[in-house]
């Protein structure tokens, strides 16, 4: 749901600031052109964070040892609630856009609370039940009121809080029943209310939680025998050591690490630049102490007590809270949207739990908002233990009942202000303008609905990284300087103070405005502060007696000093009690006014101070200290004016990088076009490849075919060429055979005319010698017929295989009967 | 916070005059009020004042921490200019030890109580009795019952809020910041009621 109604309020005119707070119409354009300036900030610082984490990882590593045990014994207790911030972390490392992790993180804060959702209406009932009739706003509908009685554990006697420790045990102590109501409750509040912060950040707890174990051993000392719910007493006024102007300075001093120390200063360093959205919850807990600071359980106890334990005074005071708590709480970021039923049932828990937590202040309207800034940054518990550390330590008395701290802090301001900014001060004289009148609110408020948001979160930063309420004074000093030259030229104390708010609500340039308190007022300092306190404490006490006591005679004897304290704080009064009584008013008479109510105090101050001739001294020595302040202002002021210049330069290049970027983009557009044409070629030309693979697999099928038929070519060609070769062999043996047979043929010849001779002879002879001789003729007459057969039938074979072996057996045959030839010759 | 203003409403008569007290003639007065509104957190010290400068109405109105400044220009009858310089307080009990900052010097204090809220009509009574005391001896007071809207929900009568205030030498009126009813009439009888520079 929120981040629905995110998108839909992006898409309109922005009514909201990132962070979902109100945006004043006057103020959107202003805001929108801040935006993107936000945005390059916010990355630029999220880089440097992450570089300085890892390198404070891995220095600081060994040291962190025990940290990291603990986190792991921790790690049971508060798995489930590691297991549901995971999607958003991974969430947060894809996307780096811090607006939109902000989203995510107020979807978070929403989810886990609608998580809660059947046992804050239970809680809910609960509450209505038990207040009956003290709720005038609320009407009360079903169920019994059920009045339990006395608890047995309940006291009276003895100091308030060491009554309040017993109630704790009581409440814990009651019947079975209910004793397992409050440990399921507590088990579920623990595993959704309380998260561990990251590891990357444990040695930055480390550093800051050290001056908050000073803070308790002097406790301690005081209070004899509770150990176990140290922060929950708290002295009024506040412990702090910082003789360097800051705790965290001073314990690393005294922790003698030269190399924590230049961490510490780099870490100041970031921290004046600003802390990244999606650190700035942990960086927070770490730098207030709240793991260090943590009770178990304790949260839940203060929640688990009943309305009719508290003891009879501090019950009708709690009750009064109670309601002003209610009155305020739809009036506290109204239409924020993490501020819905369920943050608002978490806001209401944290105050009541505060009010509990310390009777000295209870509830004062200006913290709602604070609990409200930190529950949208951290989860329920963690909140409380950070608001406490806020409103123990950092404003101790200033929202108790006489706000007695905040009323020194004012009259130190004016001091401060009469010294740096003279000109103004006296201009706001002559107009009838306190200055308490404008800086009142912006020290009880801490700048909250003051100033726009992303410069209060920054002025946070330093505020709580710093541990006191140096910052406070420097961003007010800031605002003064910014401004101050613009209200100079006003004629009306009406006009002044309208133009001045206007101006300072439009404080978007939030670095300027950190860098010009951080850079610009060091001599604005926690050790100058503790002395201005210490001068102004004693007027302020004064009034409050005087206010309390209702005497006559302790008025007269007071008169005096109420007369000065109302002519120091309220010159325009008197001022307008004088124009009106006389009834004209002229430029000269405003003078002449002026120097009779100067002659007014030197009387007032003679007639209070008796040695008249010592005055004259402090004055050239007040002189020379003004002096030498202007002088340390002035170069002051030429640092700031070069800081300037240099932020002036970087914004300069940051705008020419901007230039350069739209040309950059119109350039990737056109390379994109041209990638896109080159791979339609590509595409082209793997198709046209593909079609080429196609013809190669065929030519080389093709090939393939060929080759064969060549072989087999080649192979009948060695066939034919060997048949050539028996050919010619057997040609060569026929013409041998023929060659013999003509030989033969000749023999025969022969021998027939020989034998022809010798029968005709015979026949002329004796008849038997003539007749043996013809036998033998006809013997060889049959061979000579095989032969010639045979020799015919071979010619004939020949044109077949076959007949080829048997034409071999009769050559074979024919060349032996030469022999017997030749043996018969 | 909601009631931070923009550049000052200047009612157009006043535009091209030199913007000073000085009286140029009988014909026209300018003058310029301290007006401080008190009361019980949350009986609608903010909402009238807004509604008085602006004419606007925000249910949803944040709370007053310290307090903070709206001013407003009114004509009367006569010609005479009226500018209201208003500091709207912060309700809560604890802070009337910051008031006499507010109050002191103030030519005019509205204490404003919820009609709807007795403890509201005692907590004005106190600032009645805190203003006699400490405030300007000729400060002019108004007694404003506010929310007169919720009629149904009244548990103040109207004749406490007139025997009170007669008693106490103040004037009456109750208001509606949320319907607007009353509001330009308070201010203008406060103009009215204020002591003159000189007569004529």
């Amino acid at each position: 749901m929120a981040h629905f109604s995110f998108n839909l309020l992006h898409s309109l005119e922005p009514k909201r600031d990132s962070y979902g707070f109100a945006l004043r119409p006057q103020y959107a354009q202003t805001y929108r052109e801040y935006s993107s300036i936000y945005k390059e900030e916010e990355d630029e610082r999220s880089d440097k964070w992450s570089d300085f984490l890892e390198q404070v990882a891995e220095s600081s590593e060994p040291t962190s040892e025990n940290e990291h045990k603990d986190t792991l014994k921790a790690e049971p207790e508060s798995n489930e609630v590691r297991e549901e911030r995971n999607p958003h972390k991974l969430s947060n490392g894809d996307d780096s856009s811090g607006r939109q992790f902000s989203e995510l993180e107020e979807e978070t804060i929403v989810v886990r609370k609608s998580a809660e959702g059947n046992e804050i209406i239970e809680e809910t009932i609960q509450d209505r039940v038990s207040k009956g009739g003290d709720s005038s706003d609320r009407t009360t509908s079903g169920g019994t009121e059920i009045k339990e009685g006395t608890s047995p554990g309940r006291v009276s006697e003895g100091d308030d809080s060491s009554g309040r420790n017993f109630i704790c045990y009581s409440a814990t102590g009651n019947n079975s029943g209910k004793e397992q109501h409050h440990s399921e409750e507590r088990k579920t509040c623990e595993v959704q209310r309380w998260a561990e912060i990251r590891p990357s950040l444990i040695t930055i707890e480390e550093i800051f939680s050290s001056r908050i174990k000073k803070g308790k051993q002097m406790k301690g000392g005081k209070i004899n025998g509770i150990n176990v719910h140290l922060p929950s007493i708290e002295e009024s006024e506040p412990v702090d050591d910082g003789i360097n102007g800051s705790r965290a300075e001073n314990a690393l001093v005294d922790q003698n690490l030269p190399e924590l120390f230049s961490r510490w200063k780099e870490l100041e360093s970031l921290v004046q630049g600003g802390v990244p959205k999606d650190l700035r919850g942990e960086v927070w807990q770490a730098f207030v102490g709240v793991k260090k600071r943590r009770v178990e359980s304790y949260y839940e106890d203060l929640l688990a007590r009943d309305e009719s334990e508290e003891q009879d005074v501090s019950s009708a005071a709690f009750g009064k809270w109670k309601k002003q708590i209610e009155k305020d709480l739809p009036r506290t970021f109204p239409g924020h949207p993490a501020l819905d039923e369920n943050g608002r049932n978490s806001l209401r828990r944290l105050l009541l739990a505060y009010a509990r937590h310390n009777p000295e202040v209870g509830y004062c309207q200006a913290m709602n908002f604070f609990a409200g800034l930190l529950l949208l940054l951290m989860p329920e518990e963690n909140a409380f233990w950070a608001f406490a550390g806020i409103i123990d330590e950092y404003f101790a008395g200033y929202y108790t009942e006489d706000m007695i701290e905040s009323q020194v802090d004012q009259l130190i301001f004016e001091e401060l202000m009469r010294e740096r900014f003279p000109k103004l001060v006296n201009h706001l004289d002559y107009l009838g303008v306190q200055v308490a009148w404008i800086s009142g609110s912006w020290f009880l408020s801490i700048f909250v609905n003051i100033i726009p948001w992303e410069s209060v979160l920054r002025v946070w930063d330093v505020l709580l990284f710093e541990g006191n309420r140096v910052m406070l004074f420097r961003t007010a000093l800031a605002l003064m300087e910014l401004y101050g030259p613009a209200l100079v030229t006003t004629k009306d104390a009406g006009d002044a103070i309208t133009l001045f708010q206007s101006l300072v609500g439009s404080t978007f340039d939030s670095s300027q405005l950190v860098f010009t308190a951080c850079m610009g007022y060091l001599a604005v300092t926690e050790a100058r502060l503790k002395e201005l306190r210490e001068k102004h404490l004693p007027s302020v006490l004064d009034v409050i007696e005087e206010r309390s006591k209702k005497g006559r005679a302790w008025k007269d004897s007071k008169g005096l000093a109420s007369k000065l304290y109302s002519f120091k704080h309220d010159p325009g009064s008197l001022e307008e009690e004088r124009i009106l009584t006389e009834g004209s008013d002229t430029v000269a008479d405003g003078n002449v006014q002026l120097e009779s109510h100067s002659s007014n105090l030197d009387e007032m101050l003679n007639s209070l101070n008796v040695d008249s001739e010592v005055g004259s001294l402090p004055h050239l020595q007040e002189q020379v200290v003004w002096l030498k302040v202007e002088l340390c202002r002035l170069m002051e002021e030429k640092r700031s004016a070069i800081l300037r210049a240099e932020e002036l330069e970087t914004a300069l290049m940051e705008m020419v990088k901007e230039d350069n970027r739209l040309q950059l983009s119109a350039r990737v557009e056109q390379l994109e076009q041209e990638v896109a044409e080159l791979q339609q070629v590509i595409a082209d030309k793997k198709e046209q490849e593909a079609a080429m693979l196609q013809v190669l697999v065929r030519l080389e099928q093709d090939q393939k075919v060929t080759e064969d038929a060549r072989r087999r070519s080649e192979q009948d060609l060695a066939a034919h060429k060997f048949e050539v070769h028996v050919l010619q062999e057997k040609y060569d043996k026929a013409m041998q055979s023929i060659a013999e047979m003509q030989k033969r043929v000749v023999m025969a010849e022969s021998m027939l005319e020989a034998t022809l001779q010798y029968e005709s002879g015979q026949s002329k002879a004796l008849s038997s010698p003539r007749t043996g001789r013809v036998q033998s003729p006809r013997f060889e007459n049959p061979t000579r017929k095989v032969s010639l057969l045979s020799f015919g039938l071979g010619w004939r074979d020949k044109n077949k295989g076959k007949p080829n072996a048997e034409e071999s057996s009769e050559s074979l045959h024919d060349h032996s009967s030469p022999r017997k030839e030749s043996d018969n010759q | 916070m909601g009631c931070g203003s923009s550049l000052p409403d200047r009612d157009s008569r006043q535009l091209g005059r030199p913007n000073s007290e000085n009286g140029g003639g009988q014909d026209a007065k300018n003058l310029r009020v301290k007006l401080v509104l008190l009361g019980d957190s949350g009986v609608g010290k903010s909402c009238i004042v807004l509604r008085f400068v602006r004419g606007q109405f925000d249910p949803t109105s944040k709370v007053t921490v310290g307090a903070s400044f709206l001013s407003q220009t009114i004509a009367l009858q006569d010609s005479t200019t009226v500018k209201f310089e208003i500091w709207d307080t912060a309700g809560q009990e604890r802070y009337a030890a910051l008031a006499p900052l507010y109050y002191r010097g103030a030519a005019v204090a509205v204490i404003v109580y919820d009609i709807t809220s007795p403890e509201s009509f005692s907590k004005a009574q106190y600032w009645v009795k805190e203003l006699q005391k400490h405030g300007s001896p000729d400060i002019v007071m108004a007694l404003v019952g506010n929310k007169a809207d919720l009629l149904e929900k009244r548990e103040v009568a109207v004749q406490d809020g007139t025997d009170y205030a007669e008693k106490n030498d103040m004037f009456f009126i109750e208001t509606s910041a949320k319907t607007a009813d009353n509001i330009n009439e308070l201010f203008e009888e406060i103009a009215k009621r204020l002591p003159r520079p000189s007569v004529s």
